[in-house]
């Protein structure tokens, strides 16, 4: 990454304190309805401008010289039919987004499992640097972590977090809609083990409890799953089955996007509630969201 | 100079991604590992027919290629300037460049090469992909540029790089003059060249042009160029203030510089030293020695390969990694894959396309995937799943051929998943040992078991697409879900 200047870092500090304000009011309200869902279905170039206006679009979460960090799942060197990364279509129109919303950078990145430049070639998330303010950044180096605290944690005391999120005003959440054979399944909650240094630690203790722990830590400020295609077997790296859907699904609880997507597929032929899957469960008896799709708002729309 | 930049060029382009068109070149047009190879492997080495023009060419030019192409030459050279040592310092060791020619060709007769240890385009290669490379990555790492390159060996490959380097500080272009056998067999070719540096009339003895020549070829008090020391630098013609030299047609062939004695050293040596490289080279030690997908059969293999190292810069993962003594000792520099430090990735077949000699066959990237180089084993006491009931399950997600499958298991009143391996589908490619989450050793190993190694004909059986075509793994639900009711 580059360095900034004092007065870059002051004014997105600026911004950071001011932005802070604003949404604790707007998150106050939707506590009390439940939190929201947007879902647009349809043509696959439209869904993400959809679902992010139903949550109230793109201006509320990113106000313009934002710094903006968006973590697509790029962490396996498939193929795209694969269905084990996220669609580059889609996060380029999340990019663009950004953009009109005068972001000042975004920054795409991921903590990539195989070798950094086979995922970057074969999920084409090149296609998603569309302007000189965009970069695409591998997180494979131990000094773009800062070790940090969890608080409360039992699985987890602390745990090494990419600085670039603590660094920037926004983080987005972008993973692809799919099976995984030790966690059930792997959407926004589990991808946040792409923005982290050892992620063999959280196998080596109890995985579903330290997933949960770790979303106390990381907590993007909108999670859009790309769900155009969903790897319902054999994930998180495929080969396996995969179904198209042509469905983005947005939102700012992590708990209830990751809820409400498990309810959009059948994984391993069957159908699950969000409350079936342990780091999902774990996460919601942390506090962090709900998990109960009767409590929550979900707008749909078709484009 | 130029062509040092361009074997510099073709190092970097040798990258995954890059197609292989000219990054070998330099290596099938060399005829010193043409005549070794095509001798030690019993068989015309197809892809070095190429070196057949050089031998040609010098033929009639004489040893042009010591002075304009070599790039080690040219690097000597260069360094030449720092050595400070008058060109023109006689040496009376030229003979040995023919006994080492000679020692390697009885070797290759006698079934071994040695070429790697001498062939100056080997060695000039591997010592930029084992220590420039890493060094390199190393310090543009600090900038946060570019990924790390390590390797297992890289202080042999060095210390053999600064010795030819520091042999200059003896005489200039120590190595190319005494000891390079492609420098030997050139010699002797040039011998019979028509064209020539010629030394005219007019003479005054002043003793320039015996001070310049990097090879000590001319002699001012017989006014005589010897033809196989002279590599055509034409310094000689561009410098001498009575202009007698000239380049021209002087069909006198000279003789080698090899009497009968040393012809005997040589063969000798060799005869003493051939059964010897087969130390440490018991078939049971080499259960973890896995080659690349395609190589072929292993005694062709060690003959056919030139320790070059292209198929290791090359590599995405960096998972090639030269041997020490795995291979036994003749094995040294031989690409042998470390899954610890990176597997085989499925869509690539970079090492083949890039191989020289062909040593690892140039397969499509799918029939890559049915070149099955060994097989991983599970050492249960040692992985998470079996031993400490963790939900771990990596190696699966790892696995990109489905070869590995999660399923209930119940040991002391706990039921988990845990990982077996299907030895039918496993190819051996390491992704798994790779990323085994333990620290260490990995409780997943792949292990030369039932590795493929074929001179020629298809690694894809039909048995072997059906395996892997069979609808689904066997697989159990994963434990992150909870099944109630």
């Amino acid at each position: 990454m580059d360095g900034i200047t004092r007065r870059e870092f002051i004014k997105i500090g600026a911004g950071a304190a001011i932005f802070s304000l604003l949404p604790k009011s707007l998150l106050a309200k939707e506590e009390n309805a439940g939190p929201m869902i947007g879902v647009a279905e349809g043509d696959n170039s439209k869904l993400v401008r959809a679902a992010v206006d139903l949550v109230g679009g793109i201006d509320r979460f990113v106000k313009s010289g934002d710094t903006v960090c968006i973590k697509p799942n790029i962490s396996f060197a498939s193929n795209i039919d694969c269905g084990a990364t996220t669609n580059a279509a889609i996060v380029r129109q999340m990019v663009q987004l950004c953009l009109d919303a005068n972001a000042s950078r975004v920054i795409v990145m991921d903590h990539t499992i195989h070798d950094a430049t086979l995922c970057v070639e074969r999920s084409r998330i090149e296609e998603a640097i569309i302007d000189k303010k965009v970069n695409l950044v591998t997180l494979q180096q131990e000094r773009q972590y800062a070790e940090t605290e969890v608080p409360g944690g039992k699985e987890l005391t602390t745990i090494g977090v990419a600085k670039a999120i603590q660094n920037a005003d926004v983080l987005i959440n972008m993973p692809v809609a799919k099976s995984h054979s030790a966690t059930g399944v792997s959407f926004g909650l589990k991808g946040l083990m792409g923005l982290i240094w050892d992620r063999g630690y959280l196998h080596r203790v109890n995985l579903d409890r330290a997933i949960a722990e770790l979303a106390t830590v990381i907590k993007p400020d909108l999670t859009v799953v790309d769900a155009t295609k969903a790897l319902t077997t054999g994930g998180p790296g495929g080969p396996g089955k995969t179904v198209i859907l042509n469905k983005v699904v947005a939102g700012i609880d992590p708990v209830a996007v990751d809820s409400y997507t498990v309810r959009i597929a059948q994984w391993y032929k069957k159908s699950w509630s969000g409350n079936q899957v342990k780091h999902i469960r774990a996460a919601a008896e942390l506090g962090l969201g709900e998990i109960d799709t009767g409590k929550m708002r979900i707008k749909e729309v078709r484009v | 100079m130029s062509f040092l930049g361009l074997f510099i060029l073709a190092f970097i382009q040798t990258r995954y991604s890059v197609p292989v068109t000219f990054q070998n070149l330099f290596f099938r047009f060399d005829p010193l590992i043409f005549i070794v190879v095509s001798i030690a492997y019993r068989t015309v080495l197809s892809a070095s027919l190429l070196s057949i023009s050089i031998i040609a060419a010098t033929l009639v030019f004489g040893r042009f290629f010591c002075g304009f192409v070599c790039p080690l030459g040219t690097t000597i050279d260069v360094f030449g300037i720092f050595s400070g040592k008058d060109a023109g310092r006689k040496t009376k060791l030229k003979h040995w460049k023919y006994m080492i020619l000679m020692f390697l060709v009885v070797g290759a007769i006698l079934g071994v090469s040695f070429l790697h240890l001498l062939e100056p385009l080997v060695i000039f290669e591997r010592s930029l992909t084992l220590f420039l490379h890493p060094v390199v990555a190393y310090v543009s790492g600090l900038f946060g540029l570019g990924a790390a390159r390590v390797y297992t060996e890289s202080m042999i490959a060095l210390l053999v790089f600064a010795l030819i380097l520091g042999l200059d500080f003896i005489s200039r272009r120590f190595w190319c003059r005494n000891l390079c056998p492609l420098g030997g067999l050139l010699a002797s070719i040039s011998t019979l060249a028509p064209f020539k540096i010629v030394f005219g009339e007019g003479c005054t003895q002043c003793g320039i042009c015996e001070k310049i020549c990097p090879t000590a070829a001319i002699t001012v008090d017989s006014t005589s160029v010897d033809t196989g020391e002279c590599v055509d630098c034409l310094r000689c013609i561009n410098e001498c203030p009575q202009k007698v030299f000239t380049y021209g047609l002087l069909p006198a062939p000279s003789r080698v510089d090899l009497n009968r004695r040393q012809l005997i050293g040589a063969v000798g040596t060799s005869i003493i030293v051939a059964p010897l490289a087969r130390t440490l080279l018991h078939r049971r030690l080499l259960g973890t020695l896995i080659r690349p997908p395609g190589s072929i059969p292993e005694p062709d293999f060690l003959n056919t390969c030139i320790h070059c190292g292209k198929c290791m810069k090359v590599c995405p993962t960096n998972g090639l990694q030269p041997c020490i003594l795995e291979a036994g000792v003749n094995g040294l520099w031989t690409p042998r894959l470390v899954s610890r430090i990176g597997g085989c990735e499925k869509n690539c077949n970079m090492c083949g396309q890039v191989c020289p000699t062909s040593a690892i066959r140039n397969l499509t990237p799918e029939e890559k995937t049915y070149a099955k180089i060994g097989t991983a084993v599970i050492d249960r006491a040692r992985c998470i799943a079996w031993e400490q009931d963790r939900v771990c399950l990596i190696c699966d997600e790892a696995c990109p051929y489905n070869a590995i499958s999660s399923l209930n298991e119940t040991i002391r009143g706990t039921t988990l998943l845990r990982p077996f391996v299907n030895e039918r589908i496993c190819t051996g490619c390491g992704l798994c040992e790779a990323r085994c989450p333990i620290e260490g050793r990995a409780a997943i190993e792949v292990f030369s078991i039932g590795e493929e190694r074929k001179r020629r004909g298809s690694y894809i059986t039909e048995e072997k697409i059906r395996l892997r075509a069979l609808e689904e793994k066997e697989e159990d639900l994963p434990a992150g879900f909870i099944i109630d009711n």
